[in-house]
């Protein structure tokens, strides 16, 4: 990590002085928060929404985006937008936690990353199955010479004039890994705004918990899906387009990442708490 | 996109259109309020016309923002205004009248902060980033009031969430079945994102005109308001409903004929049925 | 045991629908040429090379789908808050989505191709008018059983999101899926027909899509035939698969070991497509064995 001045095009360094401006910003989110809120359901679930953010952030560095190479075999990974890919399969996640919820945090968040992950792996496997037995293109990476993990040789099986194909098996696991994080950490937002709402709202809007759960439930599911697609924008942003997976160089930028999810996620969830607070 | 995106030359500059947006939206949503101070519901159109006033806005900011060579796609903009507008809004209904403008205000701080986060800690040195993203939270936050206003007819907290819901004849509330109980907000929310940033991804190209990509976005947000119009048959009345629908079908076919119009103009060439034109050398 | 037996009865139901929603995608999206392939079919015009095919910049496909099935699903939620029967309500919320996309559809072509005057590629009438109305029929297929999988997972099974939420996060997840699937089978292999197959495109190749193919001019119907075969089913297929396997293992693991069954029903399927995956990688590598050398190689 080296501090060099002003860049003009979006560098993998850190900028120390950002950062640091950052992590204090964090830090006066969360203690505005506690101060207007104090310690309890509110605050935990500020800092579960962190979490959740963190994991998002992290996760969506792990799935393996091509973009428009990737659709002519041109490139490893996915063809589509990493924002969006890293979405579905998050929200597919949330949508198996959500499910989940009244079983309880631990267990409705592993659900919902195993969602996430699953369906990534589903889809993973689709895609090598269409490069292989559809357009008879094996699986190569363009940024290593074996794969980390099974130690195949990559560069005999890259077709001439490309970056690679397919996905390498490093790139699926990355993709399984991202889904799981993903949805996990989507998970995690919604059902610890769920429970504030739930808390909260009966007293605010002067009904019967059962009557206010559907506006509780809409409320935490818009509210995370925002803040996942905040975090997956954010992300794309640090990745400028694709990566290969967690074996591409690109990986190495996810520090900075993790500062700016963290921030952001702190922003919307103090927000989106104090809807039910003030 | 392997498009390249040259600066804005010429045309009405970014800030006149930021001006008017600005002013217009939140000026149409305001008229929404004369639906608490006549005590119907007729009004709730203005809602929809200033969510377009909004998109009008939005789409040229986006126009601005990718013009310095963002790097990824044009979607991921759209989606990240409505991400953190949805929030702004939410919160800035508590506020009774001044919703609009908290919604304005929140809008904007969380908008700088995201900007500071993507310039500075991502490095991603766009000069007009931050700019582009408060631009971009306000008008995220401006289109969902304005669309909720249009469904429920008022942008307070308190009319977002009451439904009736109809068993055996008798009308009973029902939270249910409201703007945020019954997942509408969604729908506004994909509405939006999608409506934002379709006119500048549409007319992505070395011929890109202003008036056209103009003309673009208000054929999208009249198109926006027609599903936002049925939709809203459920939660206001008949009435109402109609006139959102009516005022939003004429709009559109206006927009989208001079879109057309406008397209006739810049095309190339207008073919029906006729086969490739050959170019020298391929 | 009843109510299992009805939960496994709408989970194969769903996944059937889920299934249909994403081979109809898959046409849907290359017959209109969305998302990431898309960007060829704006490059070649900039190459010299004019063509006939349907330029449909919507975004990508995983937002314009949770967009389309959302609405769907909203206008479906408010017919049926207005008491209208359910399947009348699906319907006409599937139409009027579909109607917004067509709109969009025409105006994305109208919109790129204008841009591309400087390089000469008309306006074609003709193939705007042809073309749309079929994206839309794809697109129909798409949103109607989408939003009636998630009608199915709200009333019959008990979902707490509310059906456009529903919608959103499983058009979100079919645009994902159906495009991370077909893509690359209708980019490479259709688009590029002419190239060698069992390569990739040389990076010297973009934007030399083909444009006169089996029976004259190559359209985007001709396009559709094609990925229609195996691009369609295989997306079809990892949507089905996704949509059944998630509710499958819920509906009939929840309530074992207080909802660890389920979690650990889900990471044994992971495993095995993994090792699917892997077996699948492997073949490639032995079967169609590594490149021959560039000096073998044609130009």
């Amino acid at each position: 990590m080296s501090a060099i001045g002003a860049k003009p095009a979006a560098g993998a360094a850190m900028d120390m002085p950002s950062t640091i401006a950052g992590i204090i910003l964090l830090l006066v989110i969360i203690g505005a928060t506690y101060f207007m809120v104090g310690p309890g359901l509110m605050f935990m679930a500020l800092i579960g929404i962190i979490i959740g953010g963190l994991a998002i952030a992290f996760g969506v560095h792990f799935v393996p985006v091509g973009g428009a190479p990737a659709a002519m075999g041109q490139a490893p990974g996915i063809a589509t937008g990493v924002a969006m890919l890293a979405a579905g399969a998050g929200l597919a996640g949330l949508f198996g936690g959500a499910w989940a919820a009244e079983q309880g945090l631990v267990v409705a968040v592993i659900t919902g990353a195993v969602g996430g992950g699953l369906m990534m792996a589903i889809t993973c496997m689709f895609v090598t199955f269409i490069y292989v037995y559809g357009m008879g293109i094996p699986c190569a990476s363009g940024k290593v010479a074996k794969d980390p993990i099974t130690g195949d040789t990559q560069p005999e099986f890259k077709s001439q004039g490309t970056e690679g194909h397919g996905l390498p098996f490093v790139s699926y696991v990355g993709g399984v890994i991202g889904g799981l994080l993903g949805g996990g950490g989507g998970t995690l937002i919604y059902i610890m705004l769920l429970d504030v709402y739930k808390e909260a709202l009966p007293n605010m809007m002067q009904a019967l918990p059962a009557q206010v759960l559907p506006i509780a439930v809409s409320l935490a599911g818009i509210f995370a899906i925002g803040v996942f697609l905040v975090n997956s924008v954010l992300t794309a942003y640090n990745i400028t387009g694709t990566i290969e997976g967690p074996h591409d160089p690109k990986f190495k930028r996810f520090p900075r990442a993790l500062v700016a999810s963290a921030v952001a996620s702190a922003l919307c969830g103090m927000v989106a708490i104090l809807i039910v607070a003030m | 996109m392997t498009v390249k995106v040259e600066v804005i030359e010429g045309g009405v500059p970014h800030n006149t259109i930021l001006a008017a947006g600005l002013v217009a939206s939140l000026v149409l949503i305001y008229l929404t309020y004369a639906n608490v101070l006549t005590g119907t519901q007729l009004f709730s159109f203005f809602g929809g016309l200033g969510a377009i006033a909004a998109i009008v806005w939005g789409s040229h900011a986006i126009k601005h923002l990718c013009s310095y060579g963002i790097g990824t796609g044009v979607p991921s903009a759209g989606m990240m205004a409505f991400g953190s507008g949805v929030i702004a809004m939410l919160f800035a209904t508590k506020f009774g009248v001044a919703a609009p403008i908290v919604a304005v205000v929140l809008a904007a701080i969380i908008g700088a902060i995201l900007g500071f986060l993507s310039n500075n800690v991502l490095n991603m040195r766009i000069p007009v980033m931050i700019q582009s993203l408060i631009e971009l939270a306000i008008i995220g936050s401006l289109v969902m009031m304005g669309f909720a206003a249009m469904m429920t007819g008022s942008f307070e907290f308190s009319p977002l969430v009451a439904g009736t819901i109809s068993i055996l004849g008798l009308s009973l509330p029902s939270y249910q079945a409201s703007f945020i109980g019954g997942g509408l907000i969604a729908v506004a929310f994909m509405l939006g994102g999608i409506a934002i940033q379709h006119p500048f991804n549409a007319c992505l190209g070395p011929n890109w005109t202003q008036d056209r990509m103009l003309m673009l976005a208000q054929e999208c947000g009249f198109l926006s308001m027609i599903a936002v119009a049925v939709m809203s048959m459920a939660l206001i009345n008949i009435a109402a409903a109609l006139v959102s629908v009516i005022v939003a079908l004429v709009g559109w076919y206006y927009t989208y004929t001079r879109y057309i119009e406008l397209s006739k103009r810049d095309a190339a060439d207008w073919l029906d049925a006729k086969p490739i034109p050959e170019l020298e050398g391929h | 045991m009843e109510s299992i037996a009805f939960g496994i009865g709408i989970t194969a139901l769903a996944g059937a629908l889920a299934t249909v929603a994403g081979a109809a995608e898959n046409t849907e999206s290359d017959i209109g040429s969305q998302g990431d392939p898309n960007s060829q079919v704006q490059l070649a015009p900039q190459m010299g090379y004019l063509h006939r095919i349907f330029n449909k910049a919507i975004a990508g496909e995983p937002p314009a789908y949770a967009l389309w099935i959302c609405l769907g699903a909203g206008i479906a939620w408010a017919f049926m808050a207005m008491q209208i029967n359910p399947i009348l309500a699906i319907v006409l919320g599937s139409a009027l989505a579909v109607f917004i996309q067509g709109v969009y559809a025409t105006t994305a072509y109208l919109g790129r191709t204008a841009s591309l005057a400087k390089f000469g590629q008309p306006v074609f009438i003709d193939v705007l008018k042809s073309m749309t109305t079929v994206t839309m029929a794809h697109a129909f297929v798409a949103i109607f059983t989408t939003v009636t999988m998630c009608h199915l997972i709200n009333a019959a099974l008990g979902h707490p999101f509310p059906l456009p939420l529903l919608g959103l996060v499983w058009g979100l997840a079919l645009g994902a899926a159906g495009s991370a699937t077909g893509n690359p089978f209708y980019g490479k292999e259709r688009q590029y027909q002419s190239q060698k197959f069992g390569a990739g495109v040389p990076i010297a190749a973009s934007g030399n899509i083909v444009r006169y193919a089996e029976a004259g001019e190559r359209n985007s119907l001709d396009n559709g035939w094609f990925s229609a075969k195996l691009g369609g089913p295989a997306s079809g297929l990892c949507f089905g698969l996704i949509v059944f396997l998630e509710i499958w293992r819920t509906v009939l693991f929840e309530h074992v070991g207080a909802g660890w069954g389920a979690i650990i029903v889900g990471i044994i399927i992971i495993l095995i497509f993994t090792v699917i995956d892997r077996y699948i990688e492997v073949w490639a590598r032995k079967n169609y064995g590594p490149y021959p050398k560039a000096s073998e190689e044609g130009s």
